[in-house]
């Protein structure tokens, strides 16, 4: 069964890429959907064996990848709580987007190549989930990143689409680094990197010394340090936004819905190693949450359509990395899940409206689509509505569980609450922006686009309803106690995924207050608030975009400018790093080739050899240039050499 | 050990040679061709009976030949296999059938010479790794010399002749330091000792039993000799003026296995000969190895010469391969790190083979390797892309190529060892892709901006040919390290737990020298 789901993608990516005839399209899509589709299947039967086997984790051995001195690495899966549900969402989604992109794609002349990668890309996400050891996952890790390069410059006629592939690996390079680091760290202290073992030894020690916690410290920050790479968090998120230069599909598959909720599913799989390090708990909580909130405030202020949902994900990504801080690892899965339909929906969604408008993403140039699109618009109503968390659908749920969560994390908790709290109200704000711009008010379109405006096919909304349906339906999954709602038993998945979490005592007493739900009138009131806020921001933005006189376009009104102009700017990050790291390296690289290579190394050992040759009176000889008097002296000086010798 | 065993490497070593003189003396070029070739590829198949019949448990030195030379002196011809150079013969005799394939349309002068060399310098290759004599092995070292000097000097580019003078000049210096030490050796052996020997064996037991007196200066000379060939920062600037100047072939070559000599012969060599001198010298080693890295990463970004780049690249990555031969964990060598340098040194030539053969293919259509004639090839050669990009990957040590189980290896190895030297290297890895991913920008991707590159025609039968092997071969490596490891383990094990008492015998019952045996063809590699 694993073997299915795994080897059916890889197998649509080679046949993709190199035995179906590159011109039939039909054949390609066909083929990518069903290599995926196969896996799906696969997935949900294990899924349901694996239930019925009362959800015992299972490993599943293949064969010895890497053995060296006392390294063992075997290729090696785990089918576990965590694993198995990560697998659903992956294929699942996964199948709907591929899809839906044979609809995007039409135009496209070399589609083998899009549904080669889509696979390659899913089968390195399987990799990564299913993996038993560190450097496995690695392996997906990086795989996944290799994907997301080669997709990002899909078009990569276009220089600024491979440039932003490029940043997109370089930048997750950076993570890898601190990820690697952290894989030898484990290996120095624990002697493994598989992570049934380390979790073995982690919870059958009796308690812990101060060396050990310093290093598992030093540890969980170098892979939060990966997370952040991949999963978009400050200071590594500035690639993400550039990844929209791929196709659609590609950005709400792996730029939303799977690849970039890596960092967090690597942190929920080493829980149990960051709930020993409190230190880096309360990094990995303020790093998110200080994400969140910077990428709503930018969001708030972009025009192009995909550009906004993809602050948004790294916003959303933010309370996710917040959850795993606070050590409510069981809510990021949440958000993971409530995140993945939402947006793969709303980028869907937003890819439909690019469609319809012949590649403008521009929303000046939008407005009251929602009479020419009315399926969009409605599928996207519902994708709006589940991200600002409106009550009874799927955000709503995940957020608030998040940050009642924030809310009870001692010391800085109430703090960390306020930040999310605050970034809930931006998203209300900035998400009804897009709709009111995209779909209200009057219509901008230039004449032409007007006139050719359709709605989409049905191969390309048929896949978006069952994401709507997701959208509304997951949030139950996660139903807080407090809200008693007949027929639906709370906090469903926590308890599904409870066993996989620290099972240390040390740790349980700790963290003692993570699980706890024993101040009802607190939660109640800060679900009230929150709510409120999302009502807040909305009217905000209906208010200012979808009148139907003329919208406000321009930037802010003078007092406000100078912030509008930092945050257009997305506070100048890219700059600075432009700045102060990359123009530097190049710097000190030409310096290095210029001056110390050729002038002072070469310079220097030049001059020795000519100093030498002009002793021995063979400058000339040098000079003269026949490769056959050099060989003649060289065959003669050998001879003489070896008739020394004899 | 049935006679095939017993001969098995004579005929690796001597095979290429004869096919060597055949081939420049035959009229026709096709018939040369093919004989140059076939004599290639039955070399090759004749080594994978080594691959087959290694003895993976064994620590011992397998296949050994053993006659006498020079008796009176204690010269012996003295060759044998064991875990760390059974691979590299495997990548030498794997390479040059398709260096062979990739010069059959050969259009310049001197096409039979050119081939003839090239079988020459399998002949050196070869025999420079399998020699456990120290005489044997200084002789086939500068036999590797001879063939490289001509090819760059004849079939190079405009500045031949500066390049392959100093190519030769670096070389011939450093190793001449190694032959006065090797003479030094010898004597201090045979004072010791009570007789005279150049076995590497006698050698071997000479420094277990004790120190050598001044083997901090016996070590430099060997190390210097190493360190250029390798070449370990700051002994690295004759290398891009040999890469640049070199035909396709040339480059490949150096690049793949005679750039390996050199952190061979610290393996086999340096290390066990002088564990003392290792232990004092490790530290600054391990320095120059780590700017080598760094530095090489940065130059090879800036450069502009996309063939220079490459080279750049290999300083940087060959750094890698010395910082894995001397993580010194304890007493002992990090087995890890130093599984990693054996491995990497495959990866290496296999990977950086690959692009150089890549960059020879644009060279050709385009008579120019500059980045800024090129760009946006992808959509007009795609199979060259995939294939550029697939060596890029591994370059940059990607997680299913071969270049990331050695580089991984090393650096887990050398963290446990030093884990700041572990660090600064790791830094490597961003470096690392910076500047492949911008080559391959360059050459790829963005809009064709010269009018020349839009009638590109993509690979030709003959060149998929000779670059799929490679290109799959490192995939399969990342992806099957095990079947590779595995040979190596046990000897890469006995030299990093022993290194400081090295000792090395021959395998199962060794039957004296045959005297059916004649002693051909040595009188021919003396007097070429």
């Amino acid at each position: 069964m694993l073997g299915v789901i795994l080897l059916s993608p890889l197998l649509g990516a080679v046949l993709n890429g190199f035995v179906v005839p590159k011109a039939n399209k039909m054949l390609a899509h066909l083929l990518g959907v069903l290599a995926i589709g196969l896996s799906f299947g696969s997935a949900l039967l294990l899924f349901q064996q694996f239930l019925a086997g009362g959800g015992e984790p299972s490993i599943t051995y293949v064969f010895e990848w890497i053995q060296a001195g006392k390294l063992r690495v075997p290729v090696e899966f785990v089918v576990d709580r965590l694993s198995a549900l990560l697998l659903l969402v992956v294929t699942g989604i996964g199948m709907l987007i591929h899809i839906y992109a044979g609809g995007y794609m039409r135009e496209e002349k070399t589609t083998f190549r899009f549904f080669a990668y889509l696979n390659l890309f899913i089968f390195m996400m399987l990799l990564l989930i299913l993996a038993n050891n560190l450097l496995l996952m690695f392996v997906g890790w990086e795989g996944v990143g290799l994907c997301s390069y080669l997709l990002i410059g899909y078009w990569y006629s276009e220089g600024a689409n491979a440039d932003a592939g490029m940043k997109a690996f370089l930048t997750n390079r950076v993570g890898d680094f601190a990820f690697l680091i952290g894989i030898f760290m484990t290996y120095r202290l624990f002697g493994t990197l598989s992570f049934s073992e380390l979790r073995a030894v982690v919870s059958s020690s009796a308690s812990f010394d101060a060396y050990t916690l310093q290093q598992l410290t030093l540890i969980t920050i170098c892979f939060f340090g990966g997370a952040c790479g991949k999963s978009a968090q400050l200071p590594l998120s500035i690639w993400l936004p550039d990844a929209m230069a791929g196709p659609t599909p590609v950005s709400a598959l792996i730029h939303a819905a799977t690849m970039v909720t890596a960092g967090i599913y690597m942190m929920t799989r080493l829980n149990f190693l960051f709930y020993l390090a409190p230190f880096t708990m309360e990094v990995v909580a303020w790093v998110g949450a200080g994400t969140a909130l910077f990428a709503a405030t930018i969001a708030a202020v972009q025009w192009d359509i995909k550009r906004v949902l993809a602050y948004s994900t790294v916003s959303q990504l933010g309370y996710m990395v917040l959850a795993c801080g606070v050590g409510a690892f069981d809510a990021g899965v949440f958000h993971v899940l409530t995140h993945a339909c939402f947006k793969a929906l709303l980028f869907l969604g937003a890819g439909s409206v690019i469609v319809a408008m012949h590649h403008e993403q521009d929303m000046r140039k939008m407005g009251g689509l929602w009479r020419s699109l009315p399926i969009t618009h409605a599928l996207m109503l519902i994708g709006v509505l589940a991200i600002i968390g409106f009550p009874g659908l799927a955000g709503f749920f995940s957020k608030d569980e998040i940050l009642w969560r924030a809310y009870l994390y001692p010391g800085s908790g109430h703090y960390l609450w306020a930040v999310g709290a605050f970034t809930a109200l931006l998203t209300s704000f900035y998400m009804v922006r897009l709709l009111a711009l995209t779909f209200y008010g009057k219509s901008r379109l230039d004449h032409h686009t007007g006139k050719h405006l359709h709605e989409i096919s049905s191969i390309m909304w048929a896949p978006l309803i069952i994401l709507a349906l997701l959208s509304i339906g997951v949030g139950y999954l996660g139903v807080p106690g407090l809200l008693a709602i007949p027929g639906v038993k709370p906090h469903i998945l926590a308890d599904y995924l409870e066993p996989i979490f620290a099972v240390h005592q040390q740790v349980k007493e700790t963290w003692a207050f993570a699980g706890a739900h024993h101040e009802p009138f607190w939660e109640a009131l800060l679900m009230l608030v929150s709510v409120v806020l999302v009502f807040l921001g909305s009217s905000i933005a209906l208010f200012s975009y979808a009148r139907s006189s003329q919208p406000n376009l321009g930037p802010w009104p003078a007092p406000g400018a100078r912030l509008y102009h930092l945050l257009s700017n997305k506070y100048w990050l890219d700059e600075l790093y432009a700045r102060f790291i990359y123009s530097p390296l190049g710097d000190i690289g030409e310096f290095l080739w210029r001056i110390f290579d050729i002038k002072i190394i070469n310079g220097l050992l030049n001059g020795l050899g000519y100093t030498i040759l002009g002793i021995s009176g063979f400058a000339s000889f040098k000079m003269s240039g026949s490769v056959h008097r050099h060989a003649i002296f060289m065959i003669a000086g050998m001879l003489a050499l070896l008739y020394f010798l004899l | 050990m049935n006679s095939i065993d017993a001969h098995i490497i004579s005929l690796i070593i001597f095979l290429p040679l004869l096919a060597s003189f055949v081939v420049a003396l035959l009229p026709s070029l096709r018939v040369a061709k093919i004989v140059a070739f076939a004599a290639s590829l039955a070399t090759f198949i004749a080594s994978l009976h080594l691959w087959f019949h290694f003895d993976p448990t064994s620590v011992d030195l397998q296949f050994v030949e053993q006659l006498p030379w020079m008796p009176e002196l204690g010269v012996s011809y003295l060759v044998g296999v064991d875990g760390l150079n059974l691979l590299l013969i495997l990548l030498s005799t794997f390479l040059t059938p398709l260096l062979l394939l990739s010069i059959w349309e050969f259009s310049g002068e001197g096409h039979k010479s050119l081939m003839a060399l090239l079988l020459v310098l399998e002949c050196g290759m070869i025999g420079a790794l399998v020699a456990f004599d120290v005489v044997l092995f200084y002789i086939f070292w500068e036999v590797m010399l001879i063939p490289m000097y001509f090819i760059i000097g004849i079939w190079g580019g405009k500045n031949r002749i500066y390049a392959t003078t100093k190519f030769v000049i670096y070389t011939v210096s450093g190793s001449l330091l190694m032959l006065v030490a090797a003479i030094a050796l010898y004597f201090y052996h045979g004072e010791q000792a009570g007789f005279y020997s150049t076995s590497l064996l006698d050698l071997y037991k000479l420094a277990a039993a004790g120190g050598i007196p001044g083997e901090e200066y016996l070590f430099l000379a060997f190390l210097l000799a190493f360190a250029i060939k390798v070449p370990l920062w700051p002994f690295h600037t004759w290398l891009p003026h040999a890469h640049t100047e070199a035909p396709t072939v040339g480059s490949v070559i150096l690049a793949g296995v005679l750039l390996k000599m050199g952190t061979y012969g610290l393996l086999r060599f340096a290390i066990p000969l002088f564990p003392q001198a290792v232990l004092l010298y490790a530290p600054s080693i391990l320095a120059l190895a780590v700017v080598g890295i760094v530095y090489g990463a940065l130059t090879a970004w800036v450069q502009e010469d996309a063939k220079k780049m490459v080279a750049y690249s290999s300083v940087s990555h060959l750094g890698f391969v010395v910082l894995g031969s001397l993580a010194i964990v304890g007493n002992q060598l990090s087995a890890e790190a130093l599984t990693g340098a054996v491995y990497q040194m495959i990866n290496h030539g296999l990977s950086t083979g690959a692009l150089f053969f890549l960059v020879g293919m644009i060279y050709e259509r385009r008579h120019s390797r500059m980045f800024s004639d090129f760009g946006g090839l992808a959509e007009v050669m795609p199979y060259f892309a995939l294939m550029l990009i697939i060596a890029t990957l591994s370059s940059i040590g990607l997680p299913g190529t071969g270049g990331f189980v050695g580089e991984f290896l090393i650096l887990l190895g050398v963290f446990q060892a030093q884990p700041l030297v572990a660090i600064l290297a790791t830094s490597g890895v961003i470096l690392g892709a910076l500047y492949m991913l911008t080559f391959c920008r360059k050459i790829l991707f963005g809009p064709i901006t010269h009018v020349a590159n839009r009638q590109l025609v993509d690979l030709s039968r003959r060149e998929y040919l000779y670059i799929t092997p490679l290109i799959v071969l490192t995939v399969f490596m990342g992806v099957f390290p095990e079947l590779f490891l595995s040979k190596i383990r046990s000897s890469v094990g006995h030299l990093a737990s022993n290194f400081q008492h090295y000792h090395l015998k021959i395998a199962g019952v060794h039957p004296a020298a045959s005297d059916a045996e004649p002693p051909v063809d040595e009188s021919a590699v003396i007097q070429p």
